[in-house]
């Protein structure tokens, strides 16, 4: 069984009178260990499918499957559990929270878990190692250059051992050396095992991915297996 | 964990605003001080009326007075003797539910003399059972005996503050047994009553804390060292003023003969009032009736006399002590709700400076609850510190109020005061909370992300 399977999804939006399809009849299925980037021209709907993947919203239509779950048919909270234990996300902008040091912002997932100080302090801990920052642990995000951020991010999105990794556009505001980096980390990241999907307009970024999904108004019109 | 965790949270986001939590808890601190201040005004006020009505001989004390008989029976009201000591008498015998009782004739503005010393005071006459209805303590010597009055003795109890005048610096103890003049007339002192005061200015006595206005302490009312003639007007300044005398000694001396325009209208044995005491409060209504019953027969059915008790005075005393509670509570709880406004305020610009923190939380697994609960901590800790530092500055409030004002009645901070005050300030916060964190919790997770 894949990893993802989404059958006819589509995502309706209501803007006026109007209705726009976001997302139209998408058919797609990711199988574990994959690294695929989901690329495109902007409105072409890959954003709207990384948050439906991401489970930060539910399709108008069609069946989302992730790891065995039904995530088009689950409630708020039930969506909530989902991204807090099958889902690490990492963001263009980085997204930590300034007011947290290192350990913090990466412990933060496993607060919502539920997990016990000590616990919570041990993973963090391995997770910052694991990207590089170990010397980094009580700086402020604001303390650190860009690659250094996004590596916290990924740490954050590693700690509580998800299935899968979205990444939107994770080099989108990093310079071209630092962005590499990140990049190969990704890669070890799957050679690890680690399933990954990228979201990504720069072609280069997607020619290193396996897979390449490419969407256009809202279907995908090339990349499917 | 996570309520632990909220917590810290909710104070690191005070900590990082400093100053505008400082502002937003000023209106929750104000709210707590004044409405515990108000408390302990009011506290202080009713244990203090309440105090002096005790002094006064408490609800248990009933009086009797004279009036004017209804219409229908004025022309044939001379039948009725009016109050006299058979009054007294029948309801010594008779009335099962009375306990004291004693006959009152009073002699106003008696001359009080012992060699240069002399002013003027009433004079009661009384039986001996006149200290215990009115809550007399005798400090030395005896009280008034069945033998003086059979005899009709020359003897009289003094308050303190009688002894401190007529014996100005010897110890008030020391009158007894020595001689004063009452209107002239030779009296010996068998025994001096204690000094009454206020509790709480008891313990500034004993703590060595003189009053400012020491005109009061000789209990003289407008006595020249007090700046406020009338501030010795109290229960405590007329009891320390007292002198008795027994009845008959008074009706002998004194009532014997009344003296209208050269013309003596001859003795005046009536009682300016009659006092007992009822032996158990909850059947009020009963001895009232039981002693009705007594006097209609030795007035012959005329109503010629009235009863004044204490339980009106009572009642309207409750009623005012309550209202002015609810007045200052009022205003002091509009004081904390104005501050609940302004912590809601806060909190909805503090969910929109961190919108996109909020998207990023959900992002990462936070349920809805879970952003609900920690905007409702963040208001509560705000309510709490707020309620906690108010608390403080009503101590603070209330030592100004004390030594400014040097009202008559000392606040009294009551435990249930402080409770009520500081639930008051959190539950507050709580709900003064709940629309920001009912804002932050319907966020949209994606447009929280994309917003700013």
């Amino acid at each position: 069984m894949p990893l993802i399977e989404l059958t006819e999804v589509a995502k309706r939006y209501r803007v006026g009178e109007q209705e726009i399809a976001a997302l139209d009849g998408v058919n797609l299925s990711i199988e574990a260990g994959e690294y695929a980037a989901i690329i495109g021209p902007s409105g072409s709907g890959k954003s709207t499918l990384m948050h439906l993947l991401g489970c930060l919203d539910t399709p108008t239509s069609g069946r989302m499957m992730i790891d065995g779950v039904d995530a088009s048919r689950a409630s708020g909270n039930q969506l909530s559990e989902l991204r807090n234990r099958k889902i690490g996300f990492v963001f263009q902008s980085f997204n930590l929270l300034p007011k947290f040091n290192v350990l913090q912002n990466v412990e933060l997932p496993m607060i919502y878990a539920g997990l016990r100080a000590a616990e919570r302090r041990q993973r963090a801990l391995a997770a910052i190692e694991r990207v590089g920052l170990s010397n980094r642990v009580k700086n402020t995000p604001l303390q650190l250059s860009g690659g250094q951020m996004q590596r916290v991010a990924i740490a954050r999105a590693l700690v509580n051992d998800p299935r899968i990794i979205f990444a939107d556009e994770p080099t989108g505001n990093l310079d071209s050396t630092t962005g590499e980096s990140i990049l190969a980390l990704f890669h070890e990241l799957n050679v690890q095992g680690r399933t990954i999907v990228l979201v990504t307009h720069d072609k280069d970024i997607a020619a290193r991915t396996p897979r390449r999904i490419e969407m256009r108004d809202g279907k995908i019109v090339a990349g499917n297996l | 964990m996570k309520l632990w965790f909220s917590l810290l949270m909710g104070l690191k986001e005070i900590g990082a605003h400093k100053f505008r939590s400082m502002l937003t808890m000023l209106g929750i601190i104000l709210g707590v001080a004044s409405l515990l201040a108000c408390f302990a005004l009011s506290e202080g006020m009713a244990r203090g009326l309440r105090e002096s009505m005790t002094q006064f001989g408490g609800i248990e004390r009933v009086d009797i007075l004279s009036q004017d008989p209804p219409e229908e029976q004025i022309g044939f009201a001379d039948i009725s003797p009016g109050s006299t000591v058979a009054d007294a008498e029948i309801i010594q015998r008779r009335a099962s539910l009375v306990t004291c009782v004693s006959p009152e004739s009073n002699l106003k503005n008696a001359a009080l003399t012992r060699g240069a010393q002399t002013f003027r005071a009433t004079v009661d006459g009384c039986w001996p059972d006149f200290v215990a209805i009115k809550k007399h303590e005798i400090a030395a010597g005896r009280g008034i005996t069945q033998l003086d009055l059979d005899e009709a003795r020359h003897v009289c109890l003094i308050g303190q503050s009688v002894a401190k005048n007529l014996w100005p610096g010897n110890k008030p103890e020391t009158a007894v047994g020595q001689s004063m003049l009452i209107n002239g007339r030779p009296f010996t002192v068998v025994g001096v009553y204690a000094f009454y005061e206020r509790s709480s200015d008891k313990t500034r006595r004993e703590q060595g804390l003189e009053r400012p206005s020491a005109g009061r302490k000789d209990g003289l009312p407008g006595g020249r060292k007090s700046s406020n003639p009338y501030k010795g007007w109290d229960m405590f300044s007329i009891k320390n003023l007292a002198v008795q005398i027994p009845i008959t000694t008074m009706f002998y001396d004194f009532k014997s003969a009344n003296v209208i325009n050269n013309v003596d209208t001859g003795p005046n044995y009536k009682l300016d009032k009659l006092t007992f005491q009822i032996s158990d409060v909850s059947r009020f209504q009963e001895a009232i009736e039981q002693t009705r019953g007594l006097l209609e027969n030795t007035h012959r059915g005329i109503e010629d006399f009235t009863y004044y008790t204490r339980e009106d005075s009572i009642e309207s005393m409750e009623h005012s002590i309550k209202s002015i509670r609810v007045i200052l509570g009022l205003i002091a709880g509009i004081c904390l709700v104005v501050g609940g406004i302004g912590i809601a305020n806060i909190m909805l610009a503090s969910i929109t400076e961190r919108i996109r923190e909020i998207g990023v939380r959900r992002a990462i697994g936070a349920k809805a609850r879970d952003i609900f609960f920690q905007v409702i901590v963040e208001s509560s800790v705000i309510g709490v510190c707020g309620g906690l530092l108010g608390l403080a500055a009503a101590f603070g409030l209330l030592g100004v109020i004390a030594k400014l004002t040097e009202s008559e009645y000392t606040p009294v901070v009551a435990l249930s005061g402080v409770l009520i005050s500081f639930g008051f300030a959190v539950v507050i916060g709580v709900i003064s909370g709940f629309y920001p964190a009912l804002k932050a919790s319907r966020l949209d997770p994606i447009e929280a992300l994309r917003y700013g």
